[in-house]
């Protein structure tokens, strides 16, 4: 498996009713994505960008060629369950509510209602829609759908999340949202496949992109080899007195070259998203989503404590899982590490040096830390009923105090 | 498994939720208990009850079939056309896992609102004697003849072709076979005249049945001898006499000695009407083998003779309650029937075409019987081929009008868990399973994302 996905001169022919072909929407495509990357399908419209991720996904069938996606078939329930999909518009059942939304995604993975529950409140609170949750989606604005899309995609945490144009109709911080998530993911080790229009949101996110015009990729590269002008050097300053500038426009004229000072203009996104930051440092009321950079723990975890609750629950149920449980005994100390430059991540989002001073992000913060306070007491429990069991009458009460010690420092370090 | 039930818990809230189901409730909480005490028939408490159980089941299961079929329809074709089916079917299920989940939402809505409706027109049932003024004998006739569940014994044509082929020769020897009529023709009139004279009793002459296993539930109870009497000569006031015996039939037959006693009552009743006359049940002997004897009594003055199905005997072979639900279980897999209908038909058509071919197969099966038989006539005149191909699709439909309730239940005649057991196996196991391995194979092969350049 040497690629995330793979294709192999696929290609997707429409035909008319009489079976003469007419358009060919893609046209032999090959197409390597590599694990761990941010690979970005660009083209305008029609140029075949979404029936390629069908094709993946095994909606449409391909014409001629074949695609791997994670080394099997997109179709098949065992590459599906570590895929998210968030497709071109978020097509939701109008009359479920968020709530009920995501808890019938995440009962299609199987997933067991306290595992649910947890990422389910962890999902609605990152998207910011914990306020509008009990609502029906067919209520929703299409950014707040488009909102619950993304968490549906996210509900499984997957290794590799395909995803069709993901900003369409989403405000300024529910994308650079996004792209952080984005980021963070890859971090983790996780693939990103997106298609999209909007060059701006694929220049900050991938690693890798192929330019596609009537379903022929024309150019495919790394970004920055792609966009990165060799011939010209840029510096960036403080400030500084004109007779500094004067002198460093000195030497580089020694050097024959040419060089423009001006000072640097703010981006309108970290602009606009300092000001809506303002706004809701004034508590503002607004309807519609609660707008924060904030991203689920379980997804920006190396491994995330539903894993230790599944594998535990399991080892519970084996009875022979102690050599599962000595390796997570020692993932959770990691966790709380984890977690620091979390923190660091938001408050640099906020665009401000000390996340104390925004009243709503640490309000925010507060609401999301009771769900893994309870997640870690219910871990807690679990984990010391399973220990019980597998020490009871071997091991020693001593023993046993010594690990819950342990795994209390890790919890509250945690939260 | 989750998957299928996350699917079938979907479905079920989207019919709730939509209101699509609301529609029907709402009519039916109405309707049932209006009909239960406008209903009247014909006057009679038995009438009235019968009026209600057979209209009130009758809507009951239209309106259920048509919701089913609305629903089944509704729930995969919107998902495919306002493709949620993109971020389900993307998840880790299967296809059929898909078309199952609905399926299960779709017949588990209908087990719960069958049953609530069932109960409500059961309880109706069961209380409107209690609620209107009726006399002893109409409670008594109501008993007797509805609230039961009762076998019918028939008795099967005689087989006279001997005696036929014995007419025919010796007219044949004495050359006195008309000239003018086919083989065919003579030998079937003779039938029909020989199969005559065994059902007519001259002035005087008796006539014998015999009924065998018969087994009554109630020793206290009664059975029925069901009959209907034709005369040759139309008697002043109608009514002719009939001297009426049952027991043993060594007795009846051989007059040896009989350890359970015989009726023997004279009769007086209206000719060309069907009645019943009670017996009660220790003359049925220990070994169930009965004998039912009519004497044309002498005071009459014609020929009396019993059309082919003129006599039966009826007996109490159930509680009605039992064969209230095994009614039920005929119309819940009717429904069963129709949600693997409409589950097909939306793998691969869209919601308005699809609702239009089921409703139209729906009602042919509802009259599948007429049809049937109509296209048999056809195939005799017009060609083998054509029988060969539209009866063959016909006869794949489900006999809604054979295996109606109410066929069963306003005679209160017995239906039994044989016959029930055939409707499923037919119905359900094999037709219905049919349509659902067909629905499955197209839905797996099918593209499920439209085609968008």
């Amino acid at each position: 498996m040497e690629y995330a996905v793979e294709t192999f001169s696929l290609t997707k022919i429409f035909s008319d009713w009489w079976g003469r072909a007419k358009v060919y929407a893609v046209d032999d495509l090959n197409l390597q994505v590599h694990h761990n990357e941010v690979f970005g399908l660009l083209g305008p419209n029609g140029s075949g960008k979404t029936t390629i991720l069908k094709m993946l996904l095994g909606l449409l069938y391909p014409t001629k060629g074949r695609a791997l996606v994670l080394g099997g078939d997109g179709a098949d329930p065992k590459i599906n369950s570590r895929i998210g999909f968030l497709p071109e518009e978020s097509y939701l059942y109008r009359y479920l509510n968020a709530r009920e939304t995501l808890d019938f995604y995440g009962r299609l993975f199987g997933l067991s209602a306290k595992v649910r529950k947890t990422r389910i409140e962890a999902l609605l609170d990152m998207v910011g829609l914990t306020a509008v949750a009990n609502r029906p989606v067919g209520t929703f604005s299409k950014g707040m759908a488009r909102r619950i899309g993304l968490a549906q995609a996210l509900i499984n945490d997957p290794d590799l999340l395909i995803l069709d144009e993901p900003t369409t109709g989403l405000d300024p911080i529910g994308t650079r949202q996004i792209k952080d998530l984005i980021r963070k993911l890859v971090e983790r080790g996780k693939t990103v496949l997106l298609c999209s229009h909007l060059l701006a949101d694929v220049e900050d996110v991938c690693d890798r992109i192929a330019i596609l015009y009537g379903g022929k990729i024309h150019t495919q590269g790394r970004v920055r080899d792609l966009l990165q002008q060799t011939n010209k050097r840029q510096i960036t300053t403080d400030a500084i007195s004109d007779a500094t500038i004067e002198k460093i426009k000195q030497l580089i004229r020694n050097e024959d070259a040419d060089c423009v000072v001006t000072s640097p203009m703010d981006k309108l996104e970290t602009f606009f998203i300092k000001t809506v930051a303002a706004a809701q440092q004034q508590a503002q009321a607004t309807s519609g989503a609660v707008s924060t950079t904030k991203i689920s723990d379980f997804l920006t975890r190396q491994t995330t404590s539903e894993d230790i609750l599944d594998k535990l629950a399991s080892a519970m149920v084996s009875q022979e899982g102690s050599p599962e449980s000595a390796t997570t005994e020692k993932v959770v100390p990691v966790e709380s590490s984890e977690s620091q430059p979390d923190e660091q991540l938001l408050s640099k989002l906020t665009g401000s040096a000390e996340p104390s001073q925004l009243e709503p992000v640490v309000r925010d913060e507060k609401v999301t830390a009771q769900p893994v306070e309870s997640e870690a007491a219910q871990a807690e429990q679990i984990k010391k009923n399973i220990l019980d069991r597998l020490t009871g009458r071997s091991r020693s009460q001593g023993e046993d105090e010594e690990q819950t010690d342990k795994l209390q420092a890790g919890d509250v370090g945690d939260a | 498994m989750h998957s299928i039930w996350a699917i079938a818990t979907n479905t079920i809230k989207q019919a709730v939720r939509m209101k699509v189901a609301a529609v029907f409730l709402i009519l039916l909480f109405v309707l049932l208990p209006v009909m239960g005490f406008s209903a009247t028939g014909d006057g009679t408490l038995k009438g009235r009850l019968q009026t209600f159980v057979s209209y009130g089941l009758s809507l009951t299961s239209f309106l259920l079939c048509l919701l089913t079929i609305i629903i089944s329809i509704y729930s995969v074709t919107s998902d495919i056309e306002q493709r949620q089916i993109y971020t389900v079917i993307t998840k880790p299920i299967r296809r059929f896992e898909f078309l199952l989940g609905k399926l299960l939402g779709v017949v588990l809505l209908d087990v719960v609102l069958l049953s609530l409706f069932a109960t409500i027109i059961y309880t109706i049932t069961i209380y409107i004697p209690e609620f209107l003024n009726t006399t002893e004998a109409e409670r008594i006739q109501a008993n007797n003849e509805f609230f039961t569940a009762r076998a019918a014994l028939t008795v099967p044509a005689v087989d006279v072709s001997r005696e036929v082929e014995d007419t025919y020769r010796k007219l044949e020897r004495s050359n006195a076979l008309p000239d003018n009529i086919s083989h065919e023709e003579i030998i079937a009139r003779l039938t029909m005249q020989k199969q005559l004279a065994k059902r007519a009793a001259d002035v005087g002459q008796v006539l014998v049945w015999e009924f065998d296993n018969v087994k009554p539930r109630d020793p206290n109870g009664n059975l029925f001898i069901k009959f209907k009497y034709d005369v040759a000569v139309n008697p002043p006031d109608m009514q002719v006499y009939g001297r009426w015996f049952a027991g043993d039939y060594q007795y009846i037959r051989y007059g040896t000695e009989s350890e359970t006693p015989i009726y023997d009552r004279i009769h007086k009743h209206s000719v060309r009407n069907f009645h019943e006359i009670a017996v009660p049940v220790d003359v049925v002997p220990e070994h169930g083998h009965l004998a039912v004897a009519f004497l044309n009594d002498p005071l009459n003055n014609t020929v009396i003779f019993f059309p082919p199905d003129g006599i039966e005997v009826l007996y109490k072979a159930d509680t009605f309650t039992g064969n209230f639900v095994r009614a039920v279980l005929l119309i819940l897999f009717r429904l069963i029937f129709l949600a693997c209908l409409g589950i097909l038909a939306s793998t691969f058509l869209s919601f308005p075409v699809a609702i239009l071919l089921c409703l139209v197969l729906f009602s042919t099966a509802c009259v599948s019987g007429f049809v049937i038989e109509s296209f048999s006539f056809m195939s005799e005149n017009i060609s083998v081929i054509y029988s060969y191909t539209i009866k063959l699709v016909i006869q794949l439909l489900p006999k809604f009008d054979k295996f109606n309730p109410t066929n069963f239940l306003v005679p209160a005649r017995l239906l039994s868990w044989s016959l029930l057991a055939e409707c499923a196996a037919v119905m359900v196991c094999i037709k219905a399973f049919l349509l659902l391995l067909l629905a499955l194979l197209i839905f797996h092969f099918r593209e499920i994302a439209k085609i968008i350049v």
